[in-house]
């Protein structure tokens, strides 16, 4: 049939298209991506993404505030925690309840563990990209002591839910300090270790320095945030910057480089997972005794009914700001909550990094944004 | 005066902010002006040249009691706690002029607008669906969207065809 034959195109012959995704291991979840190459260089990059799209903020339109609990954890499966609080803390924000001490303490003590178990999934992940398995085995070491002490406090492995509204469900046990001691000693045993397995590597710096450098004016257009933009340069972190719980009281430092390459992200993940430990040390020891729940309040079967208004609320996941907006019209279900997502903007920004690249190196550049799927598509 | 103050004395000396519709509040920004849909991309401009950086967009459905759509947008920076809010009121079936021209991330969240919500974006290079499977009909977030339509992707809802799975001998089998 004439109709079916295909119509020559005026485009010319010299670039193609290549499909990475979205079933190739490196692309972390479920993304595709559509290269544009001339040879071996890349023309223009299309992500396509939605294919782990779940419609986390139709369900919160349709479950009360504490039953859209357990999703909070699922839109980031390697930050879980974080994106936890930051719903039960925006909740509290919008609806003016107060949270005891020991709980806010716990609350950072727990965040800071589950942002170094993300960054050295991520290291063990990227690595194993790059061709170097080894150090996903050292990582992973590592990584399972932190899971298996969060998962004696919580319950869970992977999707935690431990947050409240007014504190945590469950109190840390008198033996908590000790066994988080003891996976810190582990940790700070191992990075050593570590550094001098990955940093001396030449492969490993050849195919990092210098590749898929990012520009303030590209951070600034695409708003990418989190280690991507520290490895840029800019001390942007929410903890910092928009100091929330019991931030303010801890003494910490936001690592960056000056150089927005691939390597300058892997450095300035290891630099912040030192700062995290420094964290833990401090809360540990300024861990008061006292309540975990605030009295009276909240557990998750009471009507929460928080007053007409929007509240943004914003946190510094392990990926970047994380954003929460709740609509409140009054009722027991939000009216609209939309969740700012770090690993969106980090993504899209690669439509504008990678063209021009090799494409050998685009595994290595999409590596480096550290993207979390399901926390993109939500 | 900080940033955010002075990004609003810019925007209100120009005129291009527009009487409050509602008296919705919004807490956790260090400023919110309601912007007219036409001084929209001028706005934005001003943003990015005092630089901030586009954070987030967010569609609210109030169609029911005003007939309008609210884009509540949020731009930030990266020194100070420095959150702006630009508030639009869209009657519905106008089209709101794109950002995606001042800042590329503002394409994808029209996209995901259009697709939820069916605002559309005039000037936008690419309107088309983000997150939902291409050719979907429905807006999702729409508060009048109900019972979720079959999806042409999941063969759970209908019945197998006859003799497909063996269920035909198995239900003689008793």
């Amino acid at each position: 049939m004439a109709a079916s034959t295909p119509t020559p195109t005026a485009e010319p012959l010299d670039t193609y298209t290549l499909n990475m995704g979205p079933q190739h291991p490196s692309t972390h979840g479920v993304l595709r991506l559509k290269l544009t190459l001339r040879g071996e260089r890349l023309v223009a990059v299309e992500p396509v993404i939605g294919y782990s799209h779940r419609a986390h903020e139709k369900m919160a339109e349709n479950r009360s505030y504490a039953q859209f609990l357990p999703n909070t954890s699922r839109q980031d499966y390697l930050s879980g925690m974080i994106y936890n609080f930051a719903w039960v803390e925006a909740v509290e924000k919008l609806a003016g309840i107060a949270v005891p001490e020991r709980a806010l303490v716990a609350r950072v003590i727990l965040a800071e563990f589950n942002r170094i178990s993300s960054h050295l999934l991520w290291i063990g992940a990227f690595l194993l990209d790059l061709g170097a398995a080894t150090p996903f085995l050292y990582t992973f070491d590592d990584r399972e002591a932190i899971v298996f002490l969060l998962e004696s406090v919580t319950g869970s492995r992977l999707t935690y839910c431990t947050g409240r509204f007014g504190g945590l469900a469950k109190d840390l046990d008198a033996d908590f300090p000790r066994r988080a001691r003891a996976v810190v000693v582990k940790l700070k045993a191992r990075w050593p270790e570590l550094v001098d397995l990955i940093e001396d590597n030449v492969i490993f710096l050849q195919r990092t320095r210098g590749v898929g450098v990012i520009t303030l004016e590209q951070c600034r257009t695409w708003g990418v945030t989190g280690p991507m933009l520290r490895a840029c340069g800019v001390p942007y972190d929410i903890r910092k910057v928009e100091p929330y719980g019991a931030y303010p009281r801890f003494r910490f430092d936001i690592p960056t480089r000056p150089e927005g390459d691939v390597f300058a992200r892997y450095m300035v993940r290891i630099l912040e997972m030192a700062q995290s430990v420094r964290i833990i040390e401090q809360a540990l020891e300024a861990l008061p005794e006292g309540p975990i729940l605030a009295e009276g309040s909240i557990g998750v079967k009471k009507r929460l009914k928080p007053p007409v208004g929007t509240q943004y609320y914003a946190v510094e996941s392990a990926r970047g700001a994380y954003g929460i907006l709740i609509v409140s019209e009054g009722g027991t279900e939000p009216y609209r909550a939309k969740f700012r997502t770090p690993s969106y903007a980090n993504l899209a920004v690669m439509q504008d990094v990678m063209p021009g690249t090799m494409v050998a190196d685009a595994v290595a550049i999409l590596g480096s944004t550290d993207i979390v799927l399901p926390e993109i598509d939500r | 005066m900080a940033a955010p103050a002075e990004l609003a004395a810019v925007l209100e000396s120009r005129g291009w902010t527009a009487a409050p519709p509602t008296a919705h509040p919004v807490s956790g920004v260090a400023e919110s002006r309601w912007v007219a849909p036409g001084h929209l991309v001028a706005a934005a401009e001003a943003a990015k040249e005092a630089g901030y950086f586009f954070e987030s967009m967010t569609c609210v459905d109030r169609l029911d009691p005003h007939g309008v759509f609210e884009l509540l947008y949020t731009f930030n920076r990266w020194d100070a706690p420095a959150r702006v809010a630009y508030r639009v009121w869209v009657p519905k079936d106008v089209a709101v002029p794109t950002l995606s021209g001042v800042y590329g991330i503002a394409a994808w969240n029209e996209r995901e607008a259009w697709e939820l919500f069916g605002v559309v974006f005039a000037g936008h290079p690419n309107l088309t669906w983000l997150l939902l499977p291409e050719g979907t009909e429905f807006r999702p977030l729409l508060k009048s969207f109900t019972a979720p339509p079959p999806s042409i992707y999941d063969d759970s809802l209908k019945p197998p065809p006859p003799g497909v799975d063996g269920r035909e001998h198995a239900d003689a089998d008793g």
